[in-house]
């Protein structure tokens, strides 16, 4: 599959191109057949009236006018069509809308009146922190717009919704897949996705500082590995800003061609962007960093922007969902999320045992700061700590 | 969310099929139905606005194929006024847009063109508002993808009473089809030759399968074809009177009985199954089928009743309690009261869980 093919091939192979671009499902549901972004997000300026996908309401009056004059009808009848087929008759007027109906015909209002029935029958009477945190983020960007007009996101811009895969580590991970999911434009390098990416494990200090616990914080491995890779399509695309980087699939790349697979390329990724890629929607692709942290990445939409997405360009990417994870708290205050790990601790209920700072220092610590008896203490950042 | 699906599906089609019963593509007929039915109400309740958003989101794409083929034209138009209503009436704010994807755009702008044709400007008027309000995304794929390759997957069913009546032509008949036949055939053949008595010649006393089966097969149908373009060329130019739209079949196919169409739908679920089928093993699945000629109920009970291999736990249980089961008896009698618990235990807790 050529990965970096030219956005602007023009010229010869551009109708069969047209329609190897438009997506289709290779698997019905799941995922579709690779096509090439830029190519796709052309065929549908090129399909649409640019009137069609501006951020600027049409008047309805001039829209009248022109569906009258391309359908060569009176204005009579199209003052007739508008009273008939205004939607405020669709509505059902002033009803509260937070009650379900409980005589409904309709199997969902049914099924939605048993549901709530229950929700009520559980002891918690609020909405779980899940939903109001995630309504507070999507609140959050919806409608945004710039100060600046320079910073405008360009009409006809090609918006990705890209969902990132926390790496199975815990038990809890099992069922649920938790992600959080991110919005980025077409002309974005996939360097700048790396960034607005956030995993403790780049957070992770390394080594055990049980005799100089101030020294800690202050490398963190985000500074010291910062090599990492996407894979989309059979294409590693290695983050090489950094002198100190090193590509690190190419130690995959060569087993691979060693042992008979289909041979793999490598590129840059602070020199590819959105629109030069050739992806399936819904295929999972893999984001690797610190070595061994792999997250899936799945691309689950691509489509134009629209007036009521976030217009600054500023904010991509977006977080516009994040799972809410459960923290550990401090195990002597139980109410401090913990950010020491201790083993082999005379002092601790159970080895290993979580401490927060404070609780850490006064329990192993005189008032000189000397260490009160023998333990090993790591420093410890809870995946939690983003909420 | 994803359970409201079902519900959602049989709202619209008793919608939908309420409004085919009027025989007309009005939206003055459309909007009693939809009001009698209170579907604003689809939207009530106490839901979280996020999960509204969700809610409102599934409720459009679930909409949004029955503005597609194959469905009627008489339903796709249902299916735009279903969509303007979702969209006018949801309560999520800003509204959820309707997604749009570039493939069926083609189909889109041929519906227009059809309802213009055909001077049904209700429907080219709604479907003008939806774009100029910036309803649509324009998206590339209906709905969002996230790869659960493990949840099973809904069945994709087309409600066959507003199917296009000439699609199932061509649907019955397609290229994999063809093909299939062909191999059945020729399989067929080989069989017949190997048992005769002379072998590698066809026995003349069992020689009794048509040679050009699957030629014969093609041009009956590019002949039905060329009859059906000739008809809608036919029926367009007389289109002025209103309801006979161009997209819509013509009288003829309306002779169609009852039976035709179960056996239709029959065939239709039939070769659903042996298409899916893994490419080695979907030989020998045809085979079984065209034996049955296709229509044996027996037949499709078969197919339908594919047994999963047990559950670890229910083997453990078949290989070891069941064979030790005085064992366990006499456990039980031992440790009675104490399992008694545990049993009334489970019991409540099933209950307090939602079942969909």
């Amino acid at each position: 599959m050529a990965a970096a093919a030219s956005g602007g091939g023009a010229g010869d192979g551009d109708r069969a191109d047209a329609q190897e671009n438009v997506p289709t499902y290779e698997w019905e549901d799941k995922n579709t057949k690779a096509f090439h972004v830029a190519a796709f997000g052309r065929l549908w300026r090129e399909k649409l009236d640019p009137a069609l996908y501006c951020y600027q309401d049409t008047e309805e009056d001039a829209e009248h006018a022109q569906l009258a004059r391309e359908l060569e009808l009176s204005e009579e009848t199209m003052e007739e069509l508008r009273v008939i087929c205004s939607p405020d008759s669709l509505t059902g007027g002033d009803v509260r809308t937070d009650v379900v109906p409980h005589d409904s015909s309709l199997k969902t209002v049914r099924l939605r009146k048993r549901k709530q029935d229950y929700k009520d029958s559980l002891r918690r009477d609020f909405p779980a922190k899940q939903d109001v945190f995630a309504s507070e983020l999507e609140n959050l960007a919806i409608g945004r717009r710039p100060m600046d007009p320079e910073l405008l996101v360009p009409e006809g811009e090609i918006i990705l919704t890209v969902n990132v895969l926390y790496p199975v580590i815990f038990e809890a991970f099992k069922f649920c897949r938790h992600h959080m999911t991110l919005q980025v434009m077409g002309s974005q390098k996939l360097s700048e996705l790396r960034d607005a990416i956030c995993c403790v494990s780049d957070l992770q200090v390394y080594g055990e500082f049980s005799s100089t616990p101030d020294m800690a914080p202050e490398f963190i491995s985000k500074d010291l590995y910062k090599s990492a890779f996407f894979f989309f399509e059979g294409v590693f695309y290695d983050d090489m800003r950094y002198p100190e980087c090193t590509a690190i699939s190419k130690s995959t790349i060569e087993w691979a061609k060693s042992h008979d697979f289909p041979t793999y390329r490598s590129a840059k990724m602070e020199e590819t962007t959105f629109n030069d890629l050739v992806v399936k929607i819904g295929y999972p692709y893999l984001y690797c960093h610190q070595g061994d942290c792999e997250h899936v990445v799945i691309i689950t939409d691509i489509r134009l922007a629209h007036r009521d997405d976030c217009l600054d360009k500023n904010l991509y990417p977006l977080l516009i969902y994040k799972h809410r994870m459960l923290t550990r708290k401090c195990s002597v205050c139980n109410l401090y999320i913990s950010r020491w790990l201790t083993t082999d601790d005379h002092l601790a209920p159970m080895d290993p045992c979580l401490f927060c700072d404070m609780c850490f220092r006064t329990l192993h610590y005189d008032k000189e700061g000397n260490k009160l008896g023998h333990f090993l203490a790591y420093p410890y950042v809870d995946p939690g700590a983003f909420n | 969310m994803d359970n409201y699906i079902q519900a959602l599906k049989a709202d619209f089609e008793e919608l939908l099929g309420q409004f085919q019963r009027t025989d007309s593509v009005r939206y003055e007929n459309f909007l009693p139905i939809w009001r009698n039915l209170d579907f604003p109400s689809l939207f009530y309740g106490k839901i979280v606005p996020n999960e509204m958003r969700i809610f409102c989101r599934l409720a459009l794409a679930t909409a949004y194929q029955y503005f597609l083929p194959p469905y009627t034209f008489q339903i796709r138009v249902g299916g735009l006024y279903l969509l303007y209503g979702l969209y006018h009436t949801q309560l999520a704010s800003p509204k959820e847009k309707i997604r749009i994807a570039l493939k069926d755009w083609e189909e889109v702008m041929k519906f227009q063109q059809d309802a213009a044709n055909a001077q049904h400007y209700d429907v080219v008027y709604i479907l003008r508002k939806l774009l100029s309000e910036k309803s649509f995304y324009f998206a590339a794929m209906p709905k969002q993808l996230n790869y659960q390759s493990k949840k099973k997957p809904l069945r994709n069913e087309v409600c066959e009473e507003f199917r296009e009546r000439p699609q199932r032509v061509k649907d019955l008949i397609s290229m994999d089809t063809l093909e299939e036949v062909m191999n059945v055939q020729q399989h067929y053949e080989k069989m017949k030759a190997a048992i005769s008595a002379t072998p590698g010649q066809l026995d003349s006393a069992i020689n009794f399968i048509r040679k050009d089966l699957v030629s014969q097969l093609r041009s009956t149908m590019m002949e039905y074809h060329k009859l059906e373009e000739q008809q809608s060329r036919d029926t367009v130019p007389k289109s002025g009177d209103g309801d006979n739209a161009a997209g819509e079949g013509s009288s003829e196919q309306q002779e169609c009985s009852q039976r035709a169409q179960l056996l239709a739908s029959i065939k239709s679920k039939s070769y659903g199954h042996v298409l899916e089928a893994s490419k080695s093993r979907r030989h020998r699945q045809v085979e079984m089928d065209t034996s049955g000629s296709g229509t044996d109920p027996s037949q499709l009970v078969l197919f339908r009743k594919k047994k999963r291999p047990l559950s670890l736990k229910a083997r453990t249980k078949k290989n070891l309690i069941d064979k030790v089961g005085t064992l366990k008896q006499e456990a039980t009698e031992f440790t009675g009261p104490g399992m008694m618990e545990e049993n009334s235990k489970e019991n409540s807790k099933k209950k307090r869980r939602f079942r969909w």
